[in-house]
């Protein structure tokens, strides 16, 4: 939510200046080299402490065209703001969309409400690669339902500029006009300021912390789609840019900057999102991060109804569960299905958090009315069918 | 008198507002800035 400048000062008592950007954190004399973008002037700002929230920048990728008008990456709230004046005003009729994540997906339902001609681009057998391509096809599907057009398995070679503007989208295989070019090729953590001031960084370069927020530097602090995080499932370092997560790390870094204590212990890996009346929706390891971890695991995959079947308005979801094979532990779970479906991932995501394996999850005490699931909820039947191939012979 | 101590944030999304809305509360006498290179601050409480 965007809170202004004038409030923050007023409500929280704190001194936000935008259109000031930070050009170099000066770490032995403890001051910012600040440059005030309106008047162009540079100034020097004294710190005791120091909090580095520089987020996250898109993948912006080095091939010919891509810096033309036309062509936008979307990372920022001002980004966005910037592609809908351009369609409010320039009015466009083809989008090309590179990449099929959650920047892609958000986007072609953006752009097909606004009704555009969407074409999207993706280099892997499916879109949403943070699910596995089986649940992955669902999402593809769900796609072109909504009219979009869909090349998968091409990669994205040149922008066509004509006067510097977008022409055409050229890919390995053919060449899709477009008005528009909208790039969602993921991000990477903002930290080229850190890494100068030589702060230390880790997995994707993203700022290593410890769990309450603290960089290698003291009186240092980091969080947000710039630093690193704890995967709780597979042990290890992550960068997971999103907004659930730069919340909660900015809110522990700022206790223990005001003098508290709280602790950031980790993700697990969840989101959500949705391409017009299809709800996706992830959590935990997948199966290729469960392979590259070296563990033998099995998949309980159902297709069940959001409520109970006979009840108005049930439509399909496909939950998938996946367990490590010799302890039954719970590893990761997807969704995909029509409305109810999504949330439904929390339950996975709680579970993940607290350890459980197939049986405790089984007889978890979930809710249940007919306007809101089976007595069996899907959670609970994706659950049973991963019991089920724990228990068959390997 | 001592001068406050003073933070310096450099981003004011998410992170940065969470950051400095959270430290203003447990320690008022703390002098932030924040420093965003966009034309917007955001917060959710």
């Amino acid at each position: 939510m965007v809170v202004t400048p004038e409030e923050f000062r007023d409500r929280y008592g704190i001194d936000a200046r935008i259109l000031h950007e930070v050009t170099e954190i000066d770490l032995k004399e403890r001051r910012l080299h600040v440059r005030d973008l309106k008047e162009g002037k540079e100034h020097r700002e004294a710190f005791d402490l120091l909090m580095i929230a520089t987020g996250a920048v898109p993948f912006c990728p080095d091939v010919p065209g891509s810096k033309a008008r036309g062509v936008y990456g979307l990372h920022s709230l001002q980004s966005g703001i910037r592609v809908r004046d351009v369609i409010d005003r320039e009015k466009p009729e083809r989008a090309v969309i590179i990449g099929g994540g959650y920047i892609g997906l958000e986007m072609a339902e953006a752009l097909i409400m606004r009704g555009l001609d969407v074409s999207l681009v993706e280099l892997a057998a499916q879109v949403m690669n943070t699910l596995d391509p089986d649940m992955g096809s669902l999402v593809s599907e769900a796609l072109m339902r909504v009219g979009v057009k869909l090349f998968r398995e091409e990669s994205f070679r040149s922008v066509e500029v004509e006067q510097d503007r977008v022409q055409a989208v050229v890919t390995d295989r053919r060449t899709l006009p477009a008005d528009i070019v909208i790039l969602g090729l993921g991000v990477r953590p903002n930290t080229e300021l850190a890494e100068h001031a030589g702060i230390a960084l880790g997995v994707r370069k993203a700022i290593k912390t410890n769990d309450r927020m603290q960089t290698n530097i003291p009186g240092v602090w980091a969080a947000g789609d710039c630093a690193e995080s704890f995967h709780l499932v597979s042990r290890r370092p992550v960068h997971i840019a999103l907004g659930t997560i730069a919340n909660k790390q900015g809110r522990v870094a700022g206790i223990n900057l005001g003098g508290g204590y709280a602790t950031f212990p980790g993700v697990v890996g969840t989101a959500v999102s949705k391409i017009c009346d299809f709800e996706v929706a992830r959590t935990g390891l997948q199966e290729k991060e469960i392979a590259d971890l070296g563990l033998d695991y099995v998949a309980g995959r159902i297709e069940g109804m959001t409520r109970a079947s006979y009840y108005p308005n049930a439509g399909k979801i496909t939950v998938k569960a996946l367990a490590e094979r010799e302890t039954g532990r719970l590893l990761g779970a997807q969704i995909v299905g029509v409305e109810g479906a999504a949330k439904r991932i929390d339950v996975f995501a709680t579970a993940l958090h607290a350890g459980f394996d197939v049986d405790e999850m089984i007889n978890l005490d979930l809710s249940y009315a007919p306007p809101y699931s089976g007595v069996w909820d899907p959670v609970h039947l994706a659950v049973r069918r991963a019991k089920a191939a724990l228990e068959e012979a390997p | 008198m001592r001068k406050n101590q003073r933070l310096a944030i450099i981003g004011g999304d998410a992170a940065g507002m969470s950051a400095a809305v959270q430290a203003k509360r447990r320690n008022p006498e703390l002098d932030i800035i924040v420093f965003e290179r966009g034309p917007h601050t955001s917060y959710s409480a």
